[in-house]
């Protein structure tokens, strides 16, 4: 324990505790440290992150980076949540001083449940969609319909090329597959 | 400071550091030279050593040889017995043993040894029926600790050398490190052929030790050197040091002060077990055999380096099993070896008490314990169990 940060984030943690009709659940753990996470998020219909809470029983930098992400995400929208969750260095071991390279999984562990849970969201957001076109991006809500025609009048190949033409696939990326499905059928039919 | 944390180490007597003084000012000169100033080196060496061979309760004084730490009597012990007996390939020894033995063993393992690891129940005993069938002709050595450094467990060591000895031809060796200075020990009713000690485990500090070697038993040196400690044991004798782990022996020697270190550890057991639900004795319950200073309690479902560093903030220097705090970040191997749950060697810590530790410490310790035990109870994602655990204990 180093930093006046890591000191604040681990003997005074934020958000510890469970979000009471969570819009997402999801777990992390490690099977060669032992520890254990569980974040869960609560949403507001524009997608936003309305309160995230954490518990978990692993070492005091887990805490730590809990702590700290579960405070940044709020306010954020899920796709800028899963942004953060991607990159545990800039997330979590950069915003300390001083945070041990023999540390950086329990960055990457928080970071790792905080994801999940986005994806959790996202994957039922899409499952109870009830619009015209089925939405294949939750988190920016991107249709199957707009997938199409993108790779139809561009004749894109991979799934980054679809993100970088119409933003699907650039949050939380549980849309992956469903966007790789897509560019095999269409691309299939020609 | 509360320091419990003594099966690590421990503090350095005032009663040594006025022993070992004039050997780092006023007297100085390698005890093996011929002139007066090493001969009063010698003499001082020879002294440690007959207060080594009093607390150990050695027939004779040359069967204790100096060294450098626990870890390196652990070595030679058993690499000295395989080199002097190099047809027998066999070593017998247990799943719990401390690093020293246990890696030493695993290495060997891999150079074409056979080892037959012994296991241990719930309780940490080992079961000496596997033992007796262990071993063969081709036996070199049995290598058990007398207590073990995470538990406190105290193995049989006048049992075991009675079935070493009226089954086999094996020598047995005996990893004595965490015992020496807090249980009585009488080498000379024992049969044990070899048997480690390291200073800093009883006030000396660290970088000394001794092995013990029954008279008549063989094994190839180690260090090989100048011919020191009678030719078996090479290197300049660290007379300081030495000095120092003689004045320790005869300091713990005394039956001073055991009592209290006891009747502190059950008072904080007790009352520990009894008060936080989620709180259970790693260990067997059975005081006559562990250690009197150690306590190894599992906090389930809540992180051990979690405690541990809400203990250190508090002030209490205490050590965990958790796999998260080990350098390996690999949980306790003994808690491993006992069938502990996961859920509960990731929460143990290790009180071990020592001869400077009073009763505020104790006091101090039960009244900052339990509530950090519950911030981490209502941060843990083991919700559900721990209401369940927490409504049992009603």
């Amino acid at each position: 324990m180093c930093s006046a940060l890591i000191n604040e984030h681990f003997f005074s943690p934020k958000n510890v505790g469970n979000i009471s009709d969570p819009e997402a659940v999801a777990g992390a753990g490690s099977v060669t440290c032992g520890a254990t996470l569980r974040v869960s998020l609560s949403v507001d219909e524009s997608q936003r992150i309305t309160g995230a809470m954490f518990k978990s029983a692993g070492c005091s930098y887990l805490v730590a980076a809990s702590s700290l992400l579960t405070e940044q995400v709020k306010g954020m929208t899920t796709a800028e949540a899963a942004v953060l969750g991607q990159f545990p260095k800039r997330s979590v071991v950069e915003q300390f001083d001083g945070w041990p390279a023999d540390r950086n999984h329990c960055a990457a562990l928080a970071c790792e449940a905080l994801l999940s849970a986005v994806k959790r969201y996202s994957d039922s957001v899409r499952e109870e969609w009830t619009g015209d076109e089925a939405l294949i991006c939750t988190c920016f809500c991107v249709s199957e319909r707009t997938i199409e025609n993108e790779i139809k009048t561009a004749g894109l190949r991979t799934i980054a090329e679809v993100t970088r033409a119409c933003n699907a696939g650039a949050g939380c990326r549980s849309c992956y597959s469903l966007i790789e499905d897509i560019l095999e059928t269409v691309n299939s039919e020609w | 400071m509360i320091y419990l944390d003594n099966n690590a180490t421990t503090r350095v007597a005032p009663e040594v550091i006025a022993a070992m003084q004039p050997y780092l000012t006023e007297f100085y000169g390698n005890p093996s030279s011929a002139h007066s100033l090493g001969r009063e080196m010698k003499s001082a060496v020879e002294r440690a050593r007959e207060q080594v061979t009093e607390l150990l309760g050695a027939a004779d004084v040359s069967e204790i040889v100096f060294t450098s730490c626990g870890s390196e009597s652990d070595n030679w012990a058993i690499r000295g017995v395989l080199e002097h007996n190099p047809e027998k390939k066999h070593i017998i020894t247990t799943f719990v043993e401390h690093e020293a033995v246990r890696n030493l063993c695993a290495r060997l393992e891999l150079q074409g040894y056979e080892v037959t690891w012994l296991e241990v129940d719930g309780k940490g005993e080992l079961d000496l029926e596997s033992l007796r069938a262990a071993l063969r002709p081709d036996t070199a050595l049995v290598s058990v600790m007398l207590a073990n450094n995470e538990t406190g467990v105290l193995f049989p060591i006048g049992e075991i050398g009675r079935i070493v000895r009226s089954n086999s031809n094996a020598l047995f060796h005996v990893d004595g490190v965490q015992a020496v200075g807090k249980v009585p020990i009488d080498l000379s009713q024992l049969e044990v052929d070899l048997f480690a000690l390291s200073g800093h485990k009883l006030h000396a500090p660290q970088g000394v030790g001794a092995l013990y070697i029954k008279t008549g038993v063989e094994l190839a040196p180690f260090i090989i050197g100048g011919g020191q400690e009678s030719g078996r044991r090479g290197g300049t004798s660290a007379v300081p040091n030495i000095v120092a782990l003689g004045a320790a022996c005869e300091l713990v020697g005394s039956p001073e002060g055991h009592e209290l270190v006891r009747h502190l550890r059950d008072q904080l057991e007790d009352e520990i077990l009894s008060h936080i639900p989620n709180a259970s004795l790693n260990g067997t319950p059975d005081r006559t055999k562990r250690l009197p200073n150690t306590s190894n309690i599992s906090f389930e479902y809540v992180e051990g380096e979690n405690i541990l560093a809400h203990l250190n903030e508090a002030g209490i220097s205490v050590s965990t099993g958790s796999a998260c705090h080990s350098s390996t970040r690999e949980s306790s191997p003994t808690l491993r070896a006992m069938n502990v749950p996961y859920t509960a060697a990731q929460g143990s810590i290790r009180f071990s008490l020592g001869r400077y530790n009073s009763e505020q410490d104790i006091e101090q310790t039960l009244r900052v314990l339990p509530g950090i035990i519950e911030k981490l109870v209502k941060m843990s994602p083991y919700d559900k169990e721990l209401r369940a655990l927490y409504a049992a204990h009603g």
